[in-house]
């Protein structure tokens, strides 16, 4: 048997997905966490049920990417719906269940998150509601694990559906003004039901988590508040992670003892020169590939993922949109870009996948080429603080106002040249809830999992690429024809085009060469200033890329990976003969 | 019914059938009959209202000044009943047939004001605008307004939606912004964020625009 979890956005119809299976899918308090389908096996007494979770919707009229999904989901033979269902939100809620009533399909409606609608002095009789809609209603509270047993039950008791909903009339509902109608009446149906079990008792006084809520989306508090995360994670991320820890892992863990003990173990036993170069030389799969991996990307990342998990469980993230969206409308785009955007800091492929919320075909493409061209990732940026703490705070400052006027005068170019429209913003905003530390825990475990899964593949690749290149003298071949670039136009040294090489298969890589290269003493600060620019500009990873020609298309996904290769080399020589010409004039920016 | 009823009857099907590009002369006389029982076009020809000869009905400028006001006031009465009398579909279509003929000129521009100078009735057609939508143009304060209008903390009950854009209704409606529901308006700078029942919903302005409500008094 099969059986989809429906229901609105960010309702947590993947914490009851964790719940039942006792896998993992993210979870996350803002709507379009879920952007892939999951799916997952639900065990119980000798029987084997397929659960499928989808992505949140607020309607089946299939007009965004997400409704389609989820519409072809409930298409296919599903045994049964379990509605999962904000408490707090009812009527909307029941809009949706007397959609799905429609369907003919065994329901069940789950309402979840009773505890918040219950601090709100919100209270419903389920078993009345049970009664109207003549199917099983349970209470959940899923993050905590109440009412789950309650609701397997339920869901082995799902029947169909008995509610007096031939008061709708028509299933053509194209026609504007007979939709407003037919929807009009949907509501009544749903009020006047809502109205029955509902109590709403106490006052309903602001909460502390609202006040809080409304005070990230005013301007006045709302930008110290964006500025002090900010200020958090550079301390947190850069100072911390990319600093101290890369410092205690890198050059005491490794540096001390795992690289000397390999080479030492090397130098014993393996005769040929060849193998022992491949493992431990410059470009050895322990030297470099293990070493960039764990010494200095894992710290970074993890310090990453731990932070941004907590900012996403608060429902911080949606909110940035409020602040955002008159910045966005500059570049032809709404606030609700702020989420892929935000998102990319993270993982720019995650990111790709996630411009899906937006809803025209343009803004996709433009937030798509954005991410690829001027958002750093998590391990990259971590790198890149790293190494911009090392310089100074004008740096960091320089370096923050390139990459912003990059954003805003491409973002701009291309919502010209780009066909299409720029849809309105409409967002919804998730409550400011106080994250659970064990929900971090946990997706930051399954997201370093992913990744090391992903990134050490293309590490160990990486290198043995630029071993191979390097033994068989390609390197100093390639490094000698790029000169006039990298040197001259760039004033790099000509070893580091090794590092752009990286950047090629991983952003980070690459920076993480920069880490190391830069820590060697052979960069000033213009050429680390520079080269910071060029990488974090540089092509999107490999993962990027697939996932970009994947939602885009080849030809889109070609286009954004020639441009962007071009524009971070063209703007990196730019910078480069601004800064070289500011220092002749006797201005030291940094 | 009375003649000039008819009359006015037989101007408002001429006009419902131009918006719907039907000008032939047959059909349109088809439809006046099945409206008025009674076949008018040379009644109308006769007093001046219609155009004479040729296959289409055209209006005269007599009869298109006629024909405007009593379709205005007929889609202002239909507004009047759904939006604030918050009567239902059927009540409001036999109820606003027979107001628009005894609206004075001086009741509808009060009602139009009252409305907020509605553009749509609420079956989606155009509502002729009048003189006082002109001298208006949002400077009286009337019981329905766009939500743009409300202060923070103020809280409306919404009316209708007026957009020409049908995904945008749609998500409107799908977060429970519907006809019927009272929205509260938390901040209006540097977006609108409001609250439906439990969600808050951030937009721009020009969404605000085209939700309006009635403003309830505290």
């Amino acid at each position: 048997m099969k059986i989809a979890l429906v229901g609105n956005p960010n309702v947590g119809k993947s914490v009851i997905f964790n719940a039942l299976t006792g896998s993992y899918a993210t979870v996350s308090n803002y709507p379009g966490t879920t952007v892939e389908v999951a799916k997952g096996v639900w065990r119980f007494g000798g029987h084997v049920a397929n659960i499928i979770d989808t992505p949140g919707v607020n309607s089946l009229n299939a007009l965004s990417e997400d409704e389609k999904v989820t519409c072809d989901i409930l298409r296919s033979d599903i045994g049964c719906i379990v509605h999962v269902a904000d408490s707090k939100n009812l009527k909307r809620s029941l809009l949706l269940t007397l959609e799905l009533a429609k369907l003919g399909i065994p329901l069940v409606l789950c309402l979840n998150m009773a505890d918040e609608a219950r601090e709100r002095g919100i209270e419903i009789d389920a078993r009345k509601l049970a009664e109207r809609l003549g199917i099983e209603v349970v209470e959940t509270v899923a993050v905590t694990g109440e009412g789950v047993s309650r609701l397997k039950d339920a869901i082995r008791k799902a029947r169909l559906p008995h509610v007096a909903i031939d008061i709708i009339p028509g299933k053509h509902e194209t026609v504007k003004p007979q939709e407003m109608m037919s929807l009009v009446k949907r509501t009544r149906v749903a009020e006047n039901i809502a109205k029955s079990v509902l109590s709403v008792s106490g006052n309903l006084k602001a909460s502390i988590a609202e006040k809080i809520g409304s005070l990230t989306i005013k301007p006045v508090t709302g930008i110290p508040i964006l500025i002090g995360v900010l200020v958090f994670m550079y301390f947190f991320v850069g100072r911390f992670a990319a600093g101290t820890l890369v410092d205690i892992l890198q050059e005491g863990f490794f540096g001390k003892w795992v690289n000397p003990f390999f080479i030492d173990i090397a130098d014993k036993y393996i005769r040929s020169n060849m193998l022992k170069d491949f493992l431990v030389g410059d470009y050895g799969i322990i030297t470099m590939a293990v070493t960039y991996a764990f010494a200095i990307i894992l710290p970074i990342v993890t310090a990453f993922f731990l932070f941004f998990g907590v900012l996403e469980d608060s429902g911080y993230l949606p909110r940035l949109s409020v602040l955002s969206d008159r910045v966005f409308k500059v570049i032809g785009l709404n606030g609700r870009a702020i989420l892929p955007v935000i998102l990319g800091l993270g993982c720019g492929t995650m990111a790709t996948l996630t411009t899906r919320i937006l809803d025209t075909k343009k803004e996709r493409i433009v937030v798509t080429l954005l991410l690829a061209l001027t958002i750093p990732c998590s391990a990259q940026l971590g790198v890149i603080m790293g190494l911009l703490g090392s310089i100074s705070l004008k740096a960091t400052i320089l370096w923050v106002l390139v990459l912003l006027s990059v954003l805003i005068s491409v973002g701009f170019a291309a919502s010209k040249i780009v066909p299409g429209e720029r849809s309105p913003f409409i967002q919804e905003l998730a409550p400011i809830r106080m994250p659970k530390i064990s929900n971090i825990i946990v997706k930051t475990f399954a997201r370093l999992k992913w990744y090391l899964k992903e990134a050490v593949p293309l590490f160990l690749l990486g290198t043995t690429v630029l071993f191979v290149l390097d033994k068989l003298w390609i390197l100093r071949w390639l490094e000698k024809a790029l000169s006039p670039l990298v040197v001259h136009f760039l004033g790099l040294p000509e070893k580091i085009t090794s590092v752009f090489i990286l950047g090629f298969l991983r952003r980070d890589y690459g920076a993480a060469g920069l880490y190391a290269f830069s820590k060697s003493g052979a960069l000033n600060n213009i050429q680390i200033l520079v080269s910071l620019v060029v990488i974090t500009l540089f092509v999107p990873c490999i993962a990027q890329f697939f996932v970009t020609v994947k939602e885009r298309g080849v030809k889109v996904a070609l286009i954004i990976g020639v441009f962007v290769f071009l524009f971070a080399i063209l703007a990196g020589g730019a910078l480069n003969f601004a800064l070289k010409h500011l220092v002749e004039m006797g201005v030291a920016i940094i | 019914m009375e003649r000039s009823q008819k009359i006015e009857e037989a101007l408002s099907v001429i006009w419902e059938e131009r918006e719907k590009k039907i000008t032939g002369r047959p059909s349109v006389g088809n439809s006046i009959l099945e409206k008025v029982k009674e076949a008018m076009l040379g009644d109308l020809e006769k007093d001046g209202y219609v155009a004479q000869g040729g296959d289409s009905v055209k209006l005269t400028p007599v009869g298109e000044a006629k024909a405007k006001d009593i379709i205005r006031r007929q889609r202002l009465a239909e507004r009047l009943l759904i939006d604030v009398l918050e009567l239902g579909r059927r009540e409001m279509d036999t109820s606003a047939c027979a107001i628009e003929h005894i609206l004075s000129k001086e009741v509808e521009e009060s009602i139009c004001t009252l409305l907020g100078h509605p553009k749509e009735c609420p079956h989606g057609h155009p509502i002729p605008s009048g003189e006082c939508c002109a001298k208006a143009k949002g400077l009286l304060e009337s019981i329905v307004v766009p939500l743009s209008k409300l202060s923070p903390g103020e809280t409306g009950k919404v009316v209708y939606i007026l957009t020409a854009k049908h995904p945008q209704i749609h998500k409107l409606m799908s977060f429970g912004i519907v006809p019927g529901v009272s929205i509260t308006v938390h901040q209006i700078f540097p977006s609108y964020v409001i609250k439906v029942e439990e969600t808050q919903v951030a937009l721009e302005k020009e969404i605000a625009d085209e939700i309006h409500v009635k403003r309830m008094r505290q």
